[in-house]
């Protein structure tokens, strides 16, 4: 364009861009885009500094650190912020605190609920707990409590006491009753001394400690069971229990009551049979401390403490199980079971069911009984390209099914593999009957002939194919544009 | 710029009498462009309502004929298979709004009406 004739530019561009550093879309500013000479009073041109708003260093060169003191507004707010006021602007050191991005995420906000606590952990609140101090010292303090050994807990969601009040009580009331168990409660050895009384017409003196002792084993663990056991009853003794005291003697005979309330006292009231067979036992010395002694021990005396009695359980304890051993032996060798295959003249000629019966599968694969038919017969009879006879078929070839012989290029090459191969079987047929007359030269020819029609026949199948993939690209062209990319052409 | 030739043709306009001593006015062209129309739509009339609102003289929105940028590019990252083509395009939306107002008013309104997306130019110029 020239030069003349250009037009005032009296106007002034603004654009609208988001402020630098912002978060919010929103926050956008109005900045001039044009180089015009023209000003606009209201969107920024000349504006009155204001040092709040543009906290750049540009900005603060153009105010001079010199020139007086500040302006009446911005010596307020430096004042505010709690900065002196001694004429130099603060205000310059000062960021807006804008959620942006950076600044929104790294503000540290401490929740005030604590994140639920996984399952596998409980919370109590030990806030109150008094902790026991050994030293003399620390009497002086009122009781050392949790909250001021551990004044730093984070506080916790869902805190439990640290001690549950029922369980408190519980534990309370065991202390009492394992306070006042040294005289009325039970004795360690009660069990024997049960025994003792009721087993006074017994010679062995020896036996009743071995009895005791052998008790023991037994009645420490009872006695455990025991005083778990004894806890609950000393709640107030209700109606039914006074009953099944009752049913208990009655049941028990009058066993000795040692204990007030005591109700489970199983091993006072073995009822006697039970003590003599336990007794027998003992005396079999099978007890489990001892050695390991077998009948044959007895019998051959190896023992020491082996009573007559002993040897001869023992003597006939080793002829009983001789005695079921050649029993045993003896039966099985008289019950022994022979199978015995039922033989008739019947079952023994075989007929074929029973047969093919007997063949298993596994080895044997059964098929139905078929006449031999011609194979593949589902296939059209080929059409040589000899024969001139049948030519209404129109054959599609290849992948994208194209009429070969129609092709418009190819119909020159079709016209001449036909004329070639039917010019070549009469050829072939005479050579068959004159096979002994040929001579050198007509080998030649002959195989020069061939290789011709070979070359010839791999530059047509070239071009056929070239051909192909040319119709192919052109179909793809137009497919690209218009139809969907699902049909493959190519 | 285009806007240049755009104002000589304008210049030329009738003010009427609403010229206000206290403030003095200009004529300002408000355009806004955009890749979202409804979005465009929305900040328009907004402007348009404000304008009113405020007894400004208002022309607009004009509707700017829609910029489509096409791309056709290759779907395959390679050479192999069928020759598929995409087609992407991106269409520009564009309206333009005119009053005739004082600078700090159009300040006030384009501040208000507030849409994500929509690219706002604000030429002022003498009345």
């Amino acid at each position: 364009m020239g030069g003349g004739g250009r037009k005032p530019r009296n106007f002034a561009t603004f654009r609208l861009f988001p402020r630098a550093g912002a978060t919010d879309p929103n926050d956008r500013v109005f900045i001039r885009v044009d180089n015009n000479d023209y000003s606009v009073p209201g969107f920024g041109d000349d504006e009155p500094y204001d040092p709040s708003l543009f906290q750049t260093d540009a900005a603060a060169d153009h105010f001079s650190p010199t020139s007086g003191p500040l302006p009446e507004h911005v010596r307020r707010e430096i004042l505010e912020l709690g900065l002196p006021d001694d004429g130099y602007n603060y205000l310059h050191h000062l960021r807006e605190l804008r959620p942006t991005a950076a600044t929104a995420s790294s503000s540290f906000v401490p929740n005030q609920t604590a994140p639920p606590l996984p399952l596998d952990v409980k919370a109590y609140d030990a806030s109150r707990v008094r902790i026991a101090s050994g030293k003399a010292e620390d009497e002086l303090d009122e009781g050392r409590t949790m909250c001021k050994v551990a004044t730093k807990t984070a506080p916790v969601r869902r805190i439990e006491r640290a001690v549950d009040p029922d369980i408190a009580r519980l534990l309370d009331e065991t202390d009492v009753f394992h306070g006042g168990s040294e005289g009325e409660g039970l004795e360690e050895d009660f069990v024997i001394m049960a025994n003792r009384a009721e087993g006074d017409e017994e010679a062995d003196d020896e036996d009743e400690e071995m009895v005791g002792d052998v008790f023991l084993s037994d009645v420490e663990e009872d006695e455990e069971l025991k005083d778990d056991e004894g806890e609950p009853k000393q709640r107030v003794r209700r109606l039914l229990d006074e009953q099944f005291d009752l049913l208990a003697l009655e049941e028990y005979g009058d066993s000795d009551d040692d204990n007030d309330g005591g109700v489970r006292d199983a091993e006072c009231e073995l009822p006697t049979e039970v003590i003599d067979e336990l007794k027998l036992f003992h005396n079999q010395n099978v007890s489990v401390t001892e050695e390991y002694r077998t009948p044959a021990d007895f019998v051959r005396g190896k023992l020491d403490m082996s009573t007559t009695e002993d040897v001869n359980e023992s003597a006939n304890v080793i002829q009983k199980c001789a005695e079921y051993a050649e029993r045993y032996l003896n039966e099985t060798a008289e019950e022994e079971v022979v199978p015995v295959s039922e033989s008739s003249d019947e079952s023994e000629m075989w007929d074929c069911e029973t047969i093919v019966s007997t063949y298993s599968n596994l080895d044997n694969h059964p098929g139905k009984i078929q006449t031999p038919g011609n194979p593949k017969k589902r296939r059209l009879p080929k059409v040589f390209p000899g024969e001139t006879a049948i030519v209404d078929i129109i054959k599609l070839h290849g992948k994208e099914k194209l009429p070969v012989e129609y092709l418009p290029q190819s119909k020159r090459n079709s016209g001449k593999e036909k004329k070639a191969k039917p010019a070549e079987a009469p050829s072939a047929e005479k050579f068959k009957k004159e096979v002994h007359k040929e001579t050198k030269e007509e080998k030649k020819e002959r195989k020069a002939a061939v290789k011709e029609e070979k070359r010839e026949a791999r530059k047509a199948k070239k071009e056929l194919k070239g051909m192909y993939k040319f119709e192919t690209q052109k179909a793809q062209k137009v497919a690209a544009v218009t139809g969907p990319a699902s049909i493959r052409l190519m | 710029m285009a806007a240049a030739a755009v104002y000589g043709g304008m210049k030329g306009g009738k003010l009427g009498v609403e010229e206000s001593h206290e403030r003095q006015l200009n004529r300002i062209r408000i355009t806004l462009s955009s890749k979202n129309v409804k979005n465009l739509e929305k900040v328009c009339a907004d402007l348009v309502k404000g304008a009113k609102d405020k007894q400004l003289k208002v022309k607009g929105p004009v509707r700017i004929p829609t910029k489509v940028l096409h791309i056709t590019t290759r779907k395959s990252p390679c050479g192999e298979g069928t020759n598929t083509w995409d087609r992407f395009e991106f269409r520009i939306h564009k309206r333009v709004i005119d009053l005739i107002s004082s600078p700090d008013v159009v300040k006030q309104i384009t501040s208000i009406t507030i849409e994500p997306g929509v690219e706002v130019e604000v030429t002022i110029a003498d009345v």
